[in-house]
């Protein structure tokens, strides 16, 4: 072969075109849900007592999703499970809010800095191990049964995923991308936004989704422990007044907006990440 | 080989670069080096691995300090990276977050070029390497052949007129490499006035049909500095010309290889 090295434009071979994405069906996941109906209608059959049918349920659903009167003899207001369900998405919503913030910032500022990071590890790792009926007592004793202190509690728990995940992402960014950046003329303000912000969005983004996916039962269980209002004061009224086809209700509806909430978050990040959606490198 | 005048673009003078071992003791990557490189040169740092050629190209781009000693680019002291050098990395350094077109508008952006004619100069510097059509597209879509050709889009529009580059087609196959020597020396001679090139590599062949001269480097010394007279375009039959032969042959000396074969 005798390669001229000399002023020749060249054509790379193929065009490889952007991945766009496109709305699907799942069709697994529809099976998935027809299936587990199916089971959860078979068990009421046998265990009518303890498993309400699904239609049952429904019903329940429909009559008192705005406005539940009933819930007055639980003690309770009578909101409906509407009311209850937006309750707790509030919860959520401030804790991943609060949490996230706080986790992405201190993880941020910690992967580059060994002395804080020294300082900030075992005090996150600590926070992230004590179980949340441990720590609820003393954020009610603190700051009373307000939903502050149910806030707190679920803020706590993602700050501390969200931390790890931030630090590890920072870490793990290649310097060599800092470096082409400084060389290209970036300064510190760009470094931080076109660089860092991008480099680390995907493995942060991955957090905040595991840290929400936890987030629903923790905001439940703290509302049950400390709470006037919300899903989990709900199931605690209810289970105390054995109304089993209540309970499913405010499980059920928890389970769907849960799932729906997450079903969005993926997509905003599959689309806010759209770059590193195959996750490597797509030409052969 | 190291007076400095109005002509100097790089003068490296009586620089030290010491690295501390995890274990104990110290190693000396570069050793009291001096050198000047006139504007416009193409020079080849050639050396086996470890011998300092990648530390001297990180001191002159300023993203490694000298341990004694100073670098002037330009006639100004180098304190740190700036865009006045262009560097293409050996590692693949396109930020993966950005199309191939923002990718190589972003230095453009970073020095406060209007977007209008920033596009401008990005489109025309893509087409200059072969990548019309692909402004869209994400680098993950793209081969490693294509991401050093947006590299070297990329630190060409930013207008450097220093240009240092770190082993950039190491990891490619032959006839990729060779489609990007035509592609860098298209635009190192589009230029009347050519813009300086520091390119290391430990491919004694590469450096042969690229450089104007060749620093041979050795244990963190210059053991030979080569002029290679051969005139371009070159080829692979210009590296069986009898004073390209002897240039070959005195560089795998100072390498420590027998042009037979073997070590010395």
């Amino acid at each position: 072969m005798n390669a001229t090295v000399t002023a020749r434009r060249t054509t790379p071979s193929s065009s490889p075109r952007p991945v766009r994405w496109r709305p699907r069906v799942d069709v697994v996941g529809l099976c998935g849900v027809v299936a587990m109906l199916g089971v959860w209608q078979a068990m009421s059959v046998h265990f009518g007592r303890v498993v309400p049918s699904p239609l049952t349920v429904a019903n329940e659903m429909a009559k008192n999703f705005i406005s539940a009167p009933t819930f007055r003899h639980y003690g309770i207001a009578d909101a409906g499970y509407l009311d209850a369900i937006l309750y707790t998405a509030g919860n959520v919503s401030m804790s991943m809010i609060a949490g996230g913030a706080a986790g992405i910032a201190f993880g941020l500022l910690t992967a580059r800095r060994r002395l804080l990071r020294s300082a900030l590890d075992p005090i996150f790792l600590t926070l992230g191990t004590i179980p949340i009926f441990i720590a609820a007592p003393f954020l009610l004793l603190w700051f009373g049964i307000s939903r502050f202190s149910a806030v707190a509690i679920v803020a706590i728990y993602v700050a501390t995923i969200v931390y790890a995940y931030s630090q590890r992402a920072l870490y793990n960014l290649s310097p060599v991308y800092e470096q082409y950046a400084q060389t290209l003329g970036a300064d510190d303000r760009r470094l931080f936004w076109d660089i860092m912000v991008p480099g680390t969005l995907p493995e942060i983004l991955g957090g905040l989704r595991i840290a929400l996916a936890g987030a629903w039962g923790l905001a439940a269980i703290s509302e049950l422990i400390g709470s006037q209002r919300g899903a989990g004061k709900v199931i605690q009224s209810l289970a105390n007044s054995v109304d089993v086809k209540a309970i499913f209700c405010v499980l059920l509806l928890l389970g769907v907006v849960a799932a729906a909430i997450d079903a969005l978050m993926a997509l905003v990040i599959s689309r806010v990440t759209a770059w590193n959606r195959a996750g490597g490198n797509d030409h052969e | 080989m190291n007076e400095t005048n109005d002509r100097t673009a790089i003068a490296v003078h009586n620089v030290t670069r010491r690295f501390q071992r995890t274990g104990g003791g110290e190693v000396i990557a570069a050793d009291n080096m001096s050198l000047t490189i006139p504007r416009g040169e193409f020079v080849c740092l050639v050396g086996p691995s470890g011998c300092g050629k990648t530390t001297m190209l990180q001191m002159i781009a300023g993203l490694l300090a000298p341990s004694e000693g100073e670098i002037e680019v330009d006639g100004r002291k180098v304190t740190g990276p700036g865009p006045d050098r262009g560097v293409v990395f050996q590692k693949d350094s396109v930020f993966p977050w950005m199309t191939v077109i923002q990718n190589i508008e972003y230095g453009l952006k970073c020095r406060g070029v209007p977007a209008a004619e920033r596009r401008a100069l990005a489109r025309r510097y893509l087409a200059h390497v072969g990548l019309e059509g692909l402004e869209e597209s994400w680098p993950r879509e793209l081969s490693g052949g294509m991401l050093k050709r947006v590299a070297i889009a990329t630190v060409f529009a930013n207008g450097s007129r220093v240009l240092l580059l770190d082993e950039p087609f190491g990891a490619l196959d032959y006839v990729t490499k060779h489609q990007l020597y035509d592609v860098l020396l298209s635009l190192w001679s589009e230029d009347e006035q050519h813009r300086t090139v520091v390119f290391v590599t430990h491919d004694i062949d590469e450096a042969l049909l690229l450089a104007d001269r060749v620093l041979v480097f050795k244990a963190g010394h210059i053991a030979a500095d080569l002029s290679i007279d051969s005139p371009r375009p070159r080829n692979t039959e210009s590296l069986l010309q009898p004073a390209v032969v002897a240039h070959k042959r005195t560089m795998l000396e100072h390498i420590g290889l027998r042009p037979s074969g073997g070590t010395a």
